[in-house]
């Protein structure tokens, strides 16, 4: 017993060695810079709550807190709605399934960058192909990177592009549930949607929850590449300009690093109250249900 | 013992002979940014540095301009500063202010090869710190009007003379924008100009306002003055009531150069940079002309580089010595011939290797003559912040009248959103 504990040490030590160094030892420099005026150039002077009391009086970082809230209020729900979907149609072993399958991955392992530069061309707003379909199809053309509006869709939908991670998640979980279940579930009269609300989604609902908080987590980040090359956090005033835009701007454009340390703890303190609740949310969904904790 | 001592001298000699050789120099490192065009002339000029027997020069290159603030800032921080990097006035406050420079006047004061007053002054004074030449100029452009001569000739249109009014300019641009086919949408469009401060800030000088309250020490943006509103109203009329420049839409699908390039733009205010892609234009001739004047005197913006050296610079008279070169007649010649800059050093921007006769623009006297009448904004610490959110305002109002507020009211905002960020705020 003894040895295989030593033997699990051994092999997480590689991982946990690498979080210290590499998330745990930044984020503490972090949290300490927030305190101070550091701007890595000069010798920085504590400034005790300074920057924390300037965030709250700050217009643009109370826009980019508003942003980033809504940006996760949609994108997440919607990646994760589109990756369950996207992943009952492809869990049956159908003709086509693996070329499907590997279509819908495929996004997701292609770099930000080149993604983002990619929707630039997309969304221009006079020679881009999406527009030359829509109004092909008689729909209005939104002006993609000209109206806030459209703008922070365009942001949503990029998100949505690169949803295959998440739903490769799904197919592996949904391959987990037992056959019987659902023979059971239709044998007692449940159609196809009572036997996916009351056996498939309880079932897959710990991996929904993890993927919903990661999800959360990551869409805090998932937005800078997007507001960073495509939208230029614009169009103006700051229709998408996210928190973690906000950080870099602060941080490296303006060389204000103690002030963009408060903002990321800031951001950090979002992301755990949005995890909390949702891991509040769904696991009372869950136990109401199934009788499930999570 | 005497052959002791011979040999002693002979391996003295022999070290002496050899140590002070090029080949045994330290590498200096320097940090530049800028496009293809202009990194192939600092690569130039490495060259030439290393020909002539300099020392080794290894350029640390940055292609985003907008990545050189990071790159640098996180260089410094990690204790491995570049000994040298290239640095706009507008974004030099930041360096200074942090104490992150070092002074190079006495440098430049014991300098056998550079004499500060062979440089323009406006440039020079940009990089200046309480009478200590922080920085010393690489180059010294302006803002200026470039056109397309075949559409002024298509029109019937006399090109930009040297005394040229915003009211002439705006009529011109007027009668360049035509709706060619008829089908509702502008094809050429009279004049590109980013609606940005610092293209509306000469206009704000030239008509008798001010962008700041006091150029030497700048406390709030004195753009609420009669004169100023009216220069920022000409400004916004050019889209909203004159319809001379492209729609919100049409700038974010084709940026200003690239439609100049094909002949949809008659006029665009731009610096010096955009030489080396327009002089590939071969359907149409160019050329440059001063920016028009709004009050009784033409005023342009400065839009200068300059070589710093951080405090704690690993080989700083190394450095130096690139310094010299690369701002000397050979160094500014090469980076001259690239076409992109204006030569800092006024010798060299008045000989054929800037004015380069036969090439376009042929009246790049321009932007030498501009340089007696420009000015700059302010260089402060938070400078990039306060044009930022200048910028946001300005965009807005330019592409949105209908939802922006009236002038007086954006230049309230623009007070309000700005009073934070000076000294003092």
């Amino acid at each position: 017993m003894r040895s295989e504990r030593r033997a699990l040490w051994l092999m997480a030590s590689p991982f946990l060695a690498g979080l210290a160094v590499l998330v745990a030892g930044p984020a503490l420099w972090t949290a300490a810079m927030a305190f101070t005026d550091a701007n890595l150039v000069g010798a920085p002077s504590f400034v005790g709550l300074g920057n924390f009391r300037e965030l709250l009086e700050d217009p643009t970082f109370r826009l980019a807190l508003r942003n980033s809230v809504m940006f996760a209020a949609l994108a997440v729900p919607l990646r994760l709605v589109l990756a369950l979907g996207v992943a009952l149609l492809l869990a049956r072993p159908t003709r086509g399934a693996r070329v499907a399958r590997a279509a819908v991955v495929l996004p997701a392992v292609v770099p930000d960058v080149a993604l983002a530069l990619a929707f630039t061309w997309l969304f221009n707003p006079l020679y881009g192909p999406l527009n030359a379909v829509l109004g092909g199809l008689g729909v209005p053309t939104p002006a993609w990177l000209t109206e806030a509006t459209p703008a922070r869709w365009g942001v949503i939908l990029m998100s949505l592009f690169v949803v295959g991670e998440g739903v490769l998640i799904a197919i592996a979980a949904r391959g987990q549930i037992p056959r019987e279940l659902g023979e059971m579930a239709a044998e007692q009269g449940a159609g196809r949607i009572g036997t996916f609300v009351r056996v498939t989604m309880p079932l897959m609902a710990p991996v929904l929850l993890l993927m919903a908080v990661r999800d959360t987590a990551l869409s805090l980040q998932s937005s800078f590449v997007p507001a960073l090359i495509v939208t230029g956090g614009g169009p103006p005033p700051g229709a998408t300009t996210y928190l973690s835009l906000f950080v870099y701007r602060e941080g490296f454009e303006y060389l204000r690093y103690g002030y963009a340390a408060a903002a990321t703890l800031a951001m950090f303190a979002v992301a755990a109250s949005a995890v909390w609740l949702e891991y509040r949310v769904v696991s009372r969904w869950v136990s109401s249900r199934s009788g499930w904790s999570a | 013992m005497r052959r002791a001592l011979v040999a002693f001298v002979v391996v003295a000699l022999a070290a002496a002979c050899t140590a002070a050789g090029p080949q045994d120099r330290a590498e200096v490192r320097v940090m530049v940014a800028g496009d293809p065009e202009e990194l192939l002339a600092y690569r130039a000029v490495a060259d030439a540095y290393a020909a002539a027997g300099g020392g080794p020069v290894q350029l640390l290159e940055i292609e985003a301009r907008d990545a050189l603030i990071s790159r640098l800032s996180t260089a410094i921080a990690a204790g491995n500063p570049p000994d040298l990097f290239l640095l706009n006035y507008r974004y030099y406050g930041q360096f200074r202010e942090a104490g992150a420079l070092a002074s190079m006047q006495g440098r430049l004061d014991d300098s056998e090869s550079l004499d500060a007053d062979a440089f323009f002054p406006a440039a020079m004074e940009a990089f200046r710190d309480g009478g200590e030449q922080t920085c010393v100029p690489q180059n010294a452009a302006s803002l200026v009007l470039y056109y397309n001569a075949g559409l002024f000739a298509d029109a019937g249109i006399d090109t930009p003379p040297d005394d040229w009014t915003w009211d002439d300019m705006v009529a011109a641009a007027r009668t360049l924008t035509t709706d060619d086919d008829g089908d509702g949408t502008v094809d050429v469009y009279g004049l590109g100009v980013e609606p940005e401060i610092i293209r509306v800030a000469p206009f704000i000088w030239s008509g008798g306002g001010e962008v700041v309250n006091d150029d030497d020490d700048p406390r709030w943006l004195a753009m609420d003055s009669v004169k100023a509103a009216v220069a920022l109203q000409a400004f916004l009329e050019l889209r909203q009531f004159h319809g001379v420049v492209p729609t919100d839409e049409e700038a974010e699908s084709e940026d200003l150069e690239t439609r100049f390039l094909r002949g949809g733009l008659a006029m665009l205010m731009e610096s010096r940079k955009v030489v080396p892609t327009f002089r590939t234009i071969e359907g149409f001739d160019w050329d440059v002309a001063a920016l028009p004047r709004l009050g009784p005197e033409p005023v342009s913006i400065l839009h200068s580089d300059a070589y710093c050296m951080p405090v704690d610079a690993a080989h700083p008279d190394e450095a130096w010595r690139f310094l010299e070169f690369a701002l000397g007649p050979e160094g500014q010649a090469i980076t001259a011939g690239a076409g992109r800059t204006v030569p800092s050093l006024m010798s060299v921007a008045s000989s054929e290797a800037f004015l380069t006769p036969g090439a376009e623009p042929s009246n790049s006297q321009v932007f030498l003559d501009q340089l007696t009448s420009v000015r700059s904004v302010p260089n402060i610490a938070r400078w990039p912040e306060i044009e930022d959110a200048v910028n946001a305002l300005l965009e807005e109002a330019f592409y949105e009248p209908a939802i922006a507020p009236e002038t007086p009211e954006l230049i309230a905002a623009m007070q309000f959103a700005t009073d934070p960020l000076f000294p003092g705020g």
